[in-house]
Parts: structure tokens; C-alpha cells; sequence
């Protein structure tokens, strides 16, 4: 089954589908053996990992590249992208999804933030108007050849024109033809329980760690009625975590300290598939037996 | 020997309206090299047009206008002068163009004062930053570039907008701001081509677009303007269009290449302009 349709089924089903957030081959892996059903690429991890902030530094192209990455990684996943503002116009939209779908990915989210993205922590986040945004959403909607690719459309009007008009925006693009809405940061738990309630379609729920948005047990999120949740950061955050807890170690220590994944070297290796690959090694040496018999 | 962005700047210095041909690959560029020319442009509509087979609307990302000029780079010894479009954004997005465009291999680049996604400067309905966005764009420019020559080229696409006038103070402004070389788009007349030429203290760029909307005043006029280069950026690519077009309709209609046989290069013009014999005395040399 395809990848699109496949999302399609989990979002169609009554659990909230859980979707971790990769940013390369190994966390998508990882979310892959942990066992979740689809995985998340984000922006901001993506671009942690060019060793840059998330200020749209980050051009269309490396974000698809990255997303290949990950689809080739966990190909049995589907593959939910940000596709931040379609990098530029809705014609740069046009060449987002269409880049986005040959990647392998199965949706992405548009956003209705000035493109690129300015320095937020500086000046604020800045929307354009709903009409341009409304013509980004009609343009992806229009340029997917496989009508299973989802499009989700995200709105930042919380933090700067309020609740009422992220609603608002909302509802346009699920009447543009967005297939989920996504209202970025509600900031008190009533504006997530309302979310569902007044957004004219299925939602999308971010739930980042110190942002502007209380948590929320999963659980609780599936009766609001969110279809979709996304923890972009999670991975991210525990792996600088990790990694400044074993650089420290070392300091102190002058040893190898013990990692959190506490294995040897193949079983290492065997978390990204190594015992696959070792099965490839000789199944092609002799002709397969069936053939003349 | 001197570093290509100490030759491009001596060339722009001259002030003797060297004419820069634009390439969209590297087979251009070197077709530029072999004729002899002293420096390459390497044009953003050409390459959106030949890569993508799209208009020149901000389609293509710094990511693949960085793989062409790496390209490019790769195949000739001539100084690149770079269309950096806006430099992708903003300020701080400027920052990453010029870092990732100078490895890639540019000796300069040209930035414009385009609303970002730009739009090429001859088509209508363009739109300017303010101009204080393009002065921190300039700025940004000139404190992450590594090497001191590389040129700053500042272009501003005022004129079709805001008028002469104001296009001329723009490009004042952004020579206080740093700016090595200015470049009024798409003045109409020789007299406006000529107040460009008085009004500003640093060499300027003229840029003649088959089809566009200033006159071609031919190189020696240009150069007694003292305009220090002169944009030929999509002459090779007009050329190569025209003779596509016509070599493969011929094709299609007679189902032969016999009535169109002298449109084409040679094998050996081809493999000459590719520099295979260079390759082949590398084989020879690591065997």
C-alpha cells in the first residue's frame, strides 16, 4: 500500500496517530523499531542537524533531501513533513509539493508566516494575509498527483492576531481544501480543547516541550478529538541531552563513559539493519533452485 | 597567481566595459573560455530556464544555484561573477548565500533589491524592499565574505518602479554601504544608461537582454561611459534555443538531419569544447 493512503487509513482510524519527530536516518529508524506507525520530519531538527537555528535558513531543496533520507530509512512508515511557508510564493508551493511527493513523502504542513521565516525571537512572527495563504493551500492542493498526499494546513496567527482569527485562518484552509488544520500554539488548555470543536475538520496537535502550548496527555488529546500528534523535538532534545551528559563524562573522567545504549559494536550495527543486509550477502551467489524444475 | 575574485575585481576596475557572457553550465562556460573571454556571469534565469525548464520567478534554491557555480567552477579557470538573486531572503538568510555561494566557488556575487521571491528583471510587476532591508543585506554581504576582492555587486530593480532618480539614490546609498560595484536594472535610453554612468563613483553594470528593455550601445560606448562590464546573460542560451529549435523541427518534418547538417557542431568542435584531450593526457598520466 502506498505511503499517502496508508496515512490516510491511520488518520481515518478512531486512535490519535502519534507521530514522533525525526530529523535523519537514525531517529527515523528508531521511531520505526519503537514501533509507531508514522513519523514526523521537523524543520527545526533538520536544521539542528546543518548545525543552524530554525530561522528558514534551511533552502527547499536540503529539506527534501532530508526527507528522502528518511523515507528511505523507514520506508515502511508514512512520512509527515514540514514544509514550513512552501519556501516563497504559492509558486514556490507548486515546486515544494511536487518535489515533496517524488521525495517519498506522504503530506507536509504549509504555513501562513512571511517566507522565509524571520529572526521570530527578534521581531515576533509575521503572517501574511489569509489570501495569499489561501492560494498556497489551493496551489498544493492542486499540484499533488497522488490525491492521497496530504496537506495539512498550519496557521502561527495565535501568538499575533489571536485565537478567534488562527480559527478563522483555519477554517479557510479547510475550505481552500486543506485536509487537517493545524493551530500552532494554543496557549491555555481550554484553546487545545477548542481547537477541534471549531475548526471545520480534522486537527493536527503540536506538542512541543517549553513552548507556549501546556502538555497534554495523548490520551486526553484523542477525546478533544485531534486525528494527528506531533512531537517534533522530543528526539532532538534528548539527544543533546544525552550527548552533553557523555561529552561531560568524558572530561571528568578521561573514560569512555557508559552510553545509554549500552551494547557492543554489532548491536550497534544491528539496529539499522544489519542482519537484512547479512542475509543479502549470499542470496544471490547461486541461481535460485525453482527456475528449471 | 591571482585569486579569481582579485581578477574579476581588476577587470570590473578598468572600467573598460568587458563584456561577460552568461553561462548556465559548464559546457557554456567553457565555450566562453575557449573564445577567450576574461570572466564568466553565471546567470539565475538561465539556469532556471535550462535546469527546470521554468521561468525566472525564485524557483531554484541557493542549494542548486551552489551546484551549478560549484559546477561551473570545476570547468573553467575564469572568475565567476554569481546572480545571487536577493540573497534568498532576508539579512541573516544573506549571510548563508554568501558563505555557501564563496566555497562554491564565486568571485562575485550580484544582489538585488527584489522582494523576495524575485522575478526576472525585464518581465513586469516586480516589487522592491525597503531600502534600509537592502542596506542590511549589503552589509551582511560584506561582513561574511572571507576573502576581501570578493566583489559585492548590488543591483536594484528601482528603476522600472520607483524611477530613474530614485533607482540612482539606492545605488548611492548601497556604495555607502559597501557595495564594490553598483548595477541600475533595466535603464531605457543611452541618456539614462549615461546619468548612471556620472552619478555614481563605482563601476557599474550594464545588462543587455536580447529582447529587453535597455539599448545596446555597443562595448566601445559603454566603455567611454566607463561602465566597468557589460552582461551578455542569456546571448549563449537565445542562441542555443533557436538552433535546438530549429535543428529539431527540421529533424521532425524530414526525419533526417541532412538539410540542417550545418547547424550543427562537430564531434570533434564538441569533444574539444568538453576538454576531452585534457582528460585523455590524465589517463595517460595515472596509468
Amino acid at each position: 500500500m502506498k505511503a499517502t493512503t496508508r496515512l490516510r487509513q491511520l488518520i481515518a482510524a478512531p486512535e490519535i496517530l502519534v507521530a514522533p519527530g525525526a530529523y535523519d536516518g537514525i531517529t527515523a529508524r528508531l521511531i520505526e523499531h519503537a514501533g509507531f506507525s508514522a513519523l514526523y520530519m521537523t524543520g527545526a531538527g533538520t536544521s539542528a542537524s546543518f548545525g543552524l537555528p530554525d530561522y528558514g535558513l534551511l533552502t527547499m531543496t536540503e529539506m527534501v533531501g532530508n526527507a528522502a533520507k528518511i523515507t528511505a530509512a523507514a520506508s515502511s512508515l508514512p512520512l509527515i513533513a514540514d514544509g514550513d511557508t512552501g519556501y516563497g510564493t504559492e509558486l514556490n508551493v507548486v515546486r515544494t509539493v511536487q518535489e515533496h511527493e517524488r521525495a517519498g513523502t506522504a503530506g507536509i504542513h504549509i504555513e501562513d508566516q512571511v517566507s522565509p521565516k524571520r529572526c521570530g525571537h527578534l521581531d515576533g512572527k509575521e503572517l501574511v494575509s489569509t489570501e495569499e495563504f489561501l492560494a498556497k493551500i489551493r496551489a498544493a492542493v492542486a499540484t499533488r498527483r497522488d490525491p492521497d498526499f496530504l496537506i495539512i494546513a498550519r496557521t502561527d496567527a495565535r501568538s499575533v492576531a489571536g485565537f478567534d482569527e488562527a480559527i478563522r485562518r483555519a477554517n479557510g484552509a479547510m475550505e481552500a481544501g486543506a485536509d487537517l488544520a493545524f493551530v500552532e500554539s494554543p496557549q491555555t488548555l481550554e484553546e487545545v480543547a477548542m481547537v477541534p470543536q471549531r475548526v471545520r475538520g480534522p486537527c493536527l496537535l503540536n506538542v512541543v516541550w517549553g513552548g507556549k502550548t501546556p502538555q497534554v496527555d495523548l490520551r486526553e488529546a484523542q477525546i478533544m478529538g485531534y486525528k494527528i500528534a506531533i512531537l517534533p523535538g522530543m528526539l532532538l532534545k534528548t539527544v543533546y541531552g544525552a550527548c552533553d551528559a557523555a561529552l561531560a563524562a568524558l572530561k571528568e573522567t578521561h573514560r569512555h563513559p557508559t552510553p545509554l545504549f549500552d551494547g557492543n559494536v554489532r548491536d550497534g550495527f544491528r539496529r539499522f539493519g544489519a542482519d537484512e543486509w547479512d542475509a543479502l550477502r549470499t542470496r544471490f551467489r547461486d541461481p535460485p533452485p525453482t527456475a528449471a524444475e | 597567481m591571482a585569486r579569481p575574485t582579485t581578477i574579476l575585481k581588476t577587470i570590473l576596475g578598468r572600467r573598460e566595459a568587458t563584456i561577460l557572457p552568461g553561462a548556465a553550465n559548464g559546457l557554456f562556460a567553457r565555450i566562453i573560455e575557449d573564445i577567450g573571454y576574461q570572466a564568466v556571469y553565471v546567470t539565475g534565469a538561465g539556469v532556471a530556464n535550462m535546469y527546470l525548464g521554468a521561468p525566472d520567478i525564485g524557483l531554484t534554491t541557493l542549494t542548486e544555484i551552489a551546484g551549478h557555480v560549484a559546477a561551473i567552477a570545476d570547468a573553467v579557470a575564469l572568475p565567476l561573477l554569481v546572480d545571487a538573486d536577493t540573497g534568498f531572503g532576508n539579512p541573516v538568510n544573506m549571510v548563508r548565500t554568501v558563505k555557501v555561494l564563496e566555497r562554491a566557488g564565486a568571485a562575485g556575487l550580484q544582489i538585488e533589491d527584489q522582494v523576495f521571491p524575485k522575478k526576472c528583471g525585464h518581465f513586469d510587476g516586480k516589487e522592491v524592499v525597503p531600502l534600509e532591508e537592502m542596506l542590511a543585506k549589503i552589509k551582511a554581504a560584506v561582513d561574511t565574505r572571507r576573502d576581501g576582492d570578493l566583489q559585492i555587486v548590488a543591483r536594484t530593480d528601482a528603476r522600472a518602479i520607483l524611477g530613474l532618480q530614485a533607482a540612482i539614490d539606492r545605488a548611492s546609498a548601497m556604495i555607502e554601504a559597501g557595495a564594490d560595484v553598483t548595477f541600475v536594472e533595466a535603464p531605457t535610453s543611452a541618456d539614462e544608461l549615461a546619468q548612471i554612468a556620472r552619478a555614481l563613483s563605482v563601476p557599474q553594470v550594464a545588462n543587455i537582454v536580447f529582447g529587453g528593455r535597455t539599448p545596446e550601445l555597443g562595448q566601445q560606448k559603454f566603455a567611454e561611459l566607463g561602465f566597468g562590464c557589460v552582461l551578455y546573460a542569456n546571448a549563449a542560451l537565445q542562441a542555443a534555443l533557436k538552433a535546438s529549435h530549429d535543428v529539431l523541427a527540421a529533424l521532425k518534418r524530414e526525419g533526417s538531419l541532412a538539410s540542417v547538417a550545418d547547424r550543427l557542431a562537430g564531434f570533434d568542435i564538441r569533444q574539444q569544447t568538453v576538454a576531452k584531450p585534457k582528460y585523455d593526457e590524465l589517463e595517460r598520466r595515472y596509468r
